[in-house]
């Protein structure tokens, strides 16, 4: 059975042999419980309290909220600061995503001043707008596989709009579209029990948007936006990483940066 | 290139009798079309910004007061189709994607993205991951569906809650 739902923004699928929609509906609910916490549309989200308060006082924070900040700060630092989710404030510039508190007031500090005093509970000594869009699908299609496993799902497929991941005793074919036509696909192989992720811009260009690969290290206006017409995916064990990964890569253009090594990743670069 | 292409086309997830289970588990549906008058039509335009016509035939009803409703989102480059599950109340049970046609009116005419399904039978299920793809890429934007479910909550406010 293959099922689809509007949640993080896209399209997610899970697919699946076993009939068990019962399974299918709570691996919908992990997804959309990571929507709920981490969304930056939702002003109400746990994301936008962190935001708009984590610079004043400390702010409580669910343990799935702290495990993608945890793992964000672990890229950061084995990308020397490539991969920053302090960056929501430069796509809420562009007009890519909607502005909830007044931001021109704020000199933005980045992912590594957020402290954790405890497990759940973080505070920051500078304002920060953390965007979690480079890092919270993969999470989210890693939380719907680790629900499917608990009810006893053997096999299955969870994509979010083109981050994927499967698991299970058969190797799953994969596709991904080419970035000169991307209503083309190119047949990459099989994946069994892993992940893979890809950016790209050709939907940004398509629908005529400022590029959403964002420079967190840029030094003027000129360098914020990225611009590149190849499609970057990088392999995983974890969806999670492959999803923030890719952003290391589209960034450096490097397949061979260590910091895919340092989480046992791999990268594809398909060129135009 | 690596390998041939194939050409992105259409999935059918689920049927309108498969949604209405995963929506209303074993509630009993009843059909309940209603007549779309040209002024309906006109203030669910207005409330949702979507132009082409909203088809009345596709609604169902429990005995609870709940709705089902069927519609689909045509945007320029993809057509879905979509369930909604409404309370009786008019809030959002849940939503399902029954089918999305990829670069709908372009590459559909020119190949019939239907091929792949073409001898199969019901000995030879369609094996997922298999015969369909898992296809990977930058993130399509369900923004469509958004506009979509205005115009079907338009539609209680409008018209349903009135009905008994």
């Amino acid at each position: 059975m293959r099922r689809c739902q509007a949640l993080l923004g896209t399209f997610v699928e899970i697919s699946t042999d076993q009939d068990d929609s019962q399974a299918i509906n709570e691996a919908f609910s992990a997804i959309k419980q990571v929507q709920d916490l981490m969304s930056f549309h939702d002003p109400s989200s746990e994301l936008n309290v962190i935001n708009q308060t984590v610079h004043l006082e400390p702010v409580a924070i669910h343990s799935w909220t702290a495990e993608v900040l945890k793992i964000a700060q672990e890229i950061y630092e084995q990308s020397n600061g490539l991969f920053n989710c302090g960056i929501g404030h430069r796509l809420v510039a562009a007009g890519l995503l909607p502005c909830h508190m007044d931001l021109s007031i704020y000199q933005m500090s980045g992912i590594e001043d957020i402290r954790f005093i405890d497990p759940q509970i973080i505070i920051s000594s500078k304002p920060l707008c953390l965007d979690l869009g480079g890092i919270a699908k993969g999470f989210a299609v890693d939380k719907a596989v680790e629900s499917l496993i608990s009810r006893g799902i053997e096999s299955a497929c969870v994509n979010a709009g083109g981050d994927l991941r499967v698991f299970g005793p058969i190797p799953m074919s994969i596709q991904i579209r080419n970035p000169s036509r991307h209503t083309q696909l190119i047949d990459i192989g099989s994946l069994q029990n892993g992940a893979i992720a890809t950016s790209s811009l050709y939907f940004s260009k398509r629908d005529q948007l400022q590029s959403h690969i964002i420079n967190p290290l840029a030094r003027d206006e000129s360098e914020v936006h990225l611009h590149f017409s190849d499609s970057y995916s990088v392999v995983a064990k974890e969806c999670v990483y492959a999803d923030a990964l890719t952003k290391v890569l589209a960034l450096s253009q490097a397949t061979d940066h260590p910091c895919l090594n340092y989480f046992s990743a791999q990268a594809i670069r398909i060129t135009t | 290139m690596m390998s041939t292409p194939i050409i992105a086309q259409a999935k059918i997830y689920v049927s309108i009798e498969q949604a209405q289970k995963i929506l209303f588990q074993n509630q009993s549906l009843t059909k309940a079309p209603i007549i779309i008058t040209d002024e309906l039509q006109e203030k669910m335009r207005l409330a949702s910004s979507i132009r082409y016509p909203f088809r009345g035939d596709r609604i169902w009803k429990t005995s609870d007061g709940s709705w089902l409703i069927i519609d689909e989102v045509i945007g320029k480059h993809e057509m879905i189709t979509y369930a909604v599950a409404l309370n009786s109340n008019g809030s959002i049970l849940g939503i399902e994607i029954l089918e999305y046609v990829e670069s709908y009116g372009y590459e559909v005419a020119e190949v019939d993205w239907r091929k792949q399904f073409v001898g199969k039978t019901a000995k030879d299920p369609i094996k997922l991951n298999q015969d369909i793809q898992n296809i990977g890429g930058a993130t399509l934007s369900c923004k469509h569906i958004t506009d979509g479910v205005k115009r079907v909550t338009s539609l209680y406010d409008l018209s349903l809650k009135t009905i008994r």
